[in-house]
């Protein structure tokens, strides 16, 4: 472990892609990490999608400039296809035998990081009556209120949005198709708003109501407050209780490897997970965690209940994925473009 | 030059030839072309071979055929193309009348020079500050629409938005509506008062003169601009990136996602989109400087 | 785009200014009542959204949360000061650049005067997104390896600002130097014995000071709100920075936008100031 700390300090630098700062309380563990050991963090574009950063390194393959990221955190159906690229390099951390078997790449080549469950996002100043479930969305009273809170081509959340909206729209685990029709459903109420949702969007008002993880909701809802801004109200809804897994992977053309190793170290570390769990995720290790009671209790009380969520298998999501990707275009036929 | 140089004292002065010597100025705008080398001429030629090479490499008019049968790409140009007709258009004809209105003697110059500052300030508007003022102008909790509601006037659920194609033409008329008005107002002081006064003594009536003098001689002046303001929005990225989040369907924005990623699956194509919009800005920056020297003719 | 007007502009001879003496035959009383109604609408395009944004960023409670929230975020004055020292950089190198440019085709090389104008041109036919497209495929390559050299980034942040400065700049400078006799002032000072840079620092910039200053400040407003090349050369400069926050922010970004609109127009208002003895000038640079 001495030796990654020399080897990654010697490197000086990390860059990384797609962390915004309320992400999972992102802004807290990049700021440990830098007083920690002293290594720069280049933050890369903290609005891209997981499709993006798996972009980013296929782009900057030849370029170990400051553009390639050395690490990514992507959705769960993510990382197989990336590993299959040739894009991510193994890595097995310390606490490698804590992460749940079905939540890990047996090589080593991507490993689970925190999972959360999909909730609405309302900003009450816009929105007064609040919606509680996915059919509440396609009424009247939301006309161009709903926004998808990434592009359902390549963003992991917005991609997971629409396959949970199959469960409540009648379809299943195993059938995403009923998601795109309640979208198709949605745009065609004029309801939906073809922009990517942001926090800055929602407490503008641009995007009032959106479908984003609980943890993303929750510390939105807390940054908004903070900013002075409208009272965020946080919605699991009562159908459809989606949860997601995020995976971690090392570029394969990492510029800066040793530091992108301690990175990771750092952040499945008891540390490391806690500061997650701040985040309002639910960190990968937190079975573990709990067991060796290493989580304060104030935090734990914290975390959103979320009973009733399904986790769907790594076939499920890759179905899925593939369906909504290549389908979005037909099928609900907007752009999240214009 | 034959220099007379004085030999010691007590001889003759001696005229010495002058010696031929091989000229070295060119050497002083080496610097000059060695930028333009490397930082305008180097990455054109890059894009340019580019976007003639096919995914083995292989020399290909393919990438171009694509762009004008890849439906998502012609979308794109059709609403760049389109926005940015609206908005030089627009621009054009509002700003004209705005600068004649500043121009002429009745308006005095207390209001005058202020505003011509202003629309300097207002022309060179960085886009990112600019999309975010007409978010908190006309978003769904901007300013001027919580104003409307209060009056009764919902503008969003009649189906407006700004974060459309018609938003973002309304915000790019803040910066070409004052690039107009600073371009056009020399070629409306250039007309000579003397012209009005020949076609009043004449007989002729204010539409007369209008339609026979005054814009006859603008109208080379008018276009040029009109065409300047379609390059200045065909090439606007910030504004839309901003008030979009990235996501509306034109030119500038595909080539930047291009550089993020290969979103078109074909490197090659994304260099011709490139290509065919420097084609396009070329054409129009040729058009306006003809158009100039046109107006050059009378205004001078 | 890039400043198209630079092309159209007027030389100054042949021009009035602008806020001399309207041409017109003064127009009868009631179109005068029209055309003030007519400015009126403009200035209220023009002013409300500005004053959305200071409306804006006072919303918060207590009104001052988002000012306090901006000053006391670090990456706020880290990107401010990262763009203002990209300017400095960009204009040091626009006029080293130029300057001697400039008057070495006025004085030695005239007939190279159509080429480096054609030159300075080219930034209006390749926008900066094609422009940043185009550096990064060249300079993030494997055989030319400029942009993960340390400060590679910054060195092409600062070469294409260079790049859309120069259209203004040399034509600012160009101007400047034929109102000058450039030619009697050379050999004035050559005969004095004084060598090529004496003469350029001493005798050529300051007469062309007016000029010089106007377009710096110009260069400067514009890279400290420039988006488009810094954030995919991935650089910390102020305009990501305000996209960012844009983002993610309810009331930050009017407070920031307002502080950089101050900036802006400080600049501009320093332009206006100086450029009052050489007037009619007008120029526009894309940052948009």
């Amino acid at each position: 472990m001495d030796a990654l700390v020399a080897a990654a300090q010697a490197e000086g630098n990390l860059t990384t892609i797609a962390l915004p700062d309320d992400w999972c309380n992102y802004r807290e563990m990049i700021d440990t990490f830098k007083t920690k050991y002293g290594i720069e963090v280049n933050e890369l574009d903290p609005n891209a999608g997981s499709g993006d950063e798996v972009e980013a390194i296929k782009a900057n393959k030849d370029n170990p400039g400051p553009q390639a990221p050395d690490v990514i955190d992507v959705g769960l159906a993510f990382g197989p296809t990336a590993k299959d690229e040739g894009l991510i390099q193994p890595y097995k951390v310390e606490t490698w035998d804590s992460i749940p078997a079905d939540a890990k790449d047996a090589d080593g080549y991507w490993w689970g990081d925190y999972y959360g469950v999909l909730s609405f996002e309302v900003n009450t100043a816009v929105v007064s009556n609040v919606p509680q479930d996915w059919s509440d969305l396609l009424k009247p009273e939301y006309k161009n209120q709903v926004a998808l809170a990434g592009d359902p081509r390549s963003s992991n959340q917005a991609i997971q949005t629409v396959f949970a909206a199959a469960l409540a729209n009648g379809g299943s685990l195993d059938n995403a198709q009923p998601g795109l029709d309640f979208f198709k459903q949605l745009n065609d109420a004029g309801n939906f708003v073809p922009t990517i949702a942001k926090p800055g969007t929602i407490a503008q008002g641009e995007t009032p109501i959106t479908i984003r993880w609980t943890y993303n909701a929750l510390s939105n809802r807390d940054g908004t407050a903070a900013s002075g801004g409208p009272e965020i109200a946080v919605v699991v809804p009562t159908s459809g209780r989606f949860a997601g897994v995020y995976v971690q992977g090392i570029s394969a053309y990492a510029p800066h490897p040793n530091a992108a190793k301690l990175w990771q170290e750092f952040m499945y570390s008891d540390e490391g997970q806690n500061i997650w769990l701040k985040g309002y995720c639910h960190p990968i290790r937190y079975e573990d965690l709990v067991a060796t009671d290493a989580v304060p209790a104030d935090q734990l009380a914290k975390l959103p209940d979320v009973a009733g969520a399904v986790f769907p298998t790594l076939a499920q999501l890759d179905a899925a994925k593939e369906l909504i990707t290549t389908q979005w275009d037909s099928v609900v036929g907007v752009d999240v473009v214009e | 030059m034959a220099s007379a140089t004085p030999a010691a004292e007590g001889q003759g002065v001696r005229f010495v030839r002058p010696v031929r010597r091989r000229s070295f100025t060119w050497l002083g705008l080496v610097p000059f072309f060695l930028f333009a080398a490397l930082f305008i001429f180097l990455p054109a030629a890059f894009l340019v071979v580019g976007s003639f090479q096919g995914p083995d490499d292989q020399f290909t008019l393919q990438n171009y055929a694509d762009l004008t049968s890849t439906e998502f790409i012609v979308g794109a140009f059709r609403n760049s193309l389109e926005i940015s007709a609206v908005t030089a258009i627009f621009g054009a004809s509002f700003g004209f009348v705005l600068a004649y209105a500043l121009i002429s003697s009745g308006t005095p110059g207390w209001i005058r020079t202020p505003f011509l500052t202003f629309a300097g300030v207002a022309s060179n508007f960085a886009g990112v500050p600019l999309a975010l003022a007409f978010v908190f102008t006309f978003g769904n909790l901007g300013l001027v629409t919580v104003a409307l509601r209060e009056l009764g006037i919902d503008i969003y659920s009649s189906g407006f938005t700004l974060y459309s194609k018609l938003g973002l033409e309304m915000t790019y008329m803040y910066f070409q509506l004052p690039l107009m008005i600073l371009i056009i107002a020399p070629a409306i002081e250039g007309m000579k008062k003397e012209w009005r006064e020949a076609s009043e003594n004449l007989g002729a009536s204010s539409f007369h003169y209008w339609r026979y003098v005054a814009f006859p001689i603008l109208l080379p002046s008018l276009l040029g601009t009109m065409i300047l303001l379609f390059g200045n929005a065909f090439g606007a990225h910030a504004t839309a990136f901003q008030l979009t989040g990235g996501t509306i369907n034109i030119v500038t924005i595909v080539i930047g996602s291009q550089i993020r990623g290969d979103v078109l699956h074909n490197p090659g194509l994304g260099y011709a989109m490139a290509m065919g919009m420097v084609i396009i800005m070329a054409g129009s920056i040729t058009a306006y400087s003809l158009l100039q020297r046109r107006s050059e003719r009378w205004l001078r | 785009m890039s400043g198209g007007p630079a092309i159209g502009v007027r030389a100054p001879e042949a021009m009035q200014t602008l806020s001399g003496s309207a041409r017109e035959r003064p127009p009868g009383r009631r179109s005068h009542w029209l055309f003030l109604i007519w400015i009126l609408f403009g200035a209220l395009f023009f002013l409300i959204p500005l004053l959305s944004t200071i409306l804006f960023s006072v919303k918060p409670k207590p009104w001052y949360l988002a000012y306090v929230n901006t000053f006391t975020d670090p990456k706020f004055f880290s990107s401010l000061l990262y763009s203002f020292g990209i300017g400095l950089a960009t204009i040091v190198g626009v006029l080293l650049l130029l300057v001697p440019t400039a008057y070495w085709v006025h004085l030695r090389m005239p007939r190279w005067r159509p080429i480096v104008e054609f030159i300075t041109l080219l930034p209006f036919v390749i926008p900066a997104v094609v422009l940043v497209f185009g550096l990064i495929r060249v300079y993030g390559s494997r055989q030319l390896p400029l942009l993960s050299a340390p400060f590679g980034g910054d060195v092409l942040l600062v070469a294409a600002y260079i790049v859309l400065a120069l259209p203004y700049m040399y034509r600012s400078i160009d101007v400047g130097l034929r109102s000058i006799d450039v030619r009697s002032l050379t050999e004035a000072a050559q005969s004095l014995g004084a060598g090529w840079p004496r003469i350029l620092f001493t005798i050529i910039l300051p007469n062309l000071r007016v000029a010089l200053l106007s377009g710096a400040f110009l260069t400067l407003a514009i890279v400290m709100g420039e988006f488009t090349i810094a954030v995919f050369l991935a650089r910390p400069a102020f305009g990501p920075y305000l996209s960012l926050i844009g983002q993610n922010k309810a009331f930050e970004p009017a407070s920031a936008s307002i502080i950089s609109f101050g900036i802006t127009w400080l600049a501009m208002g320093l332009i206006a100031y100086i450029g009052r003895g050489q007037r009619g000038q007008t120029r526009t640079v894309g940052a948009r």
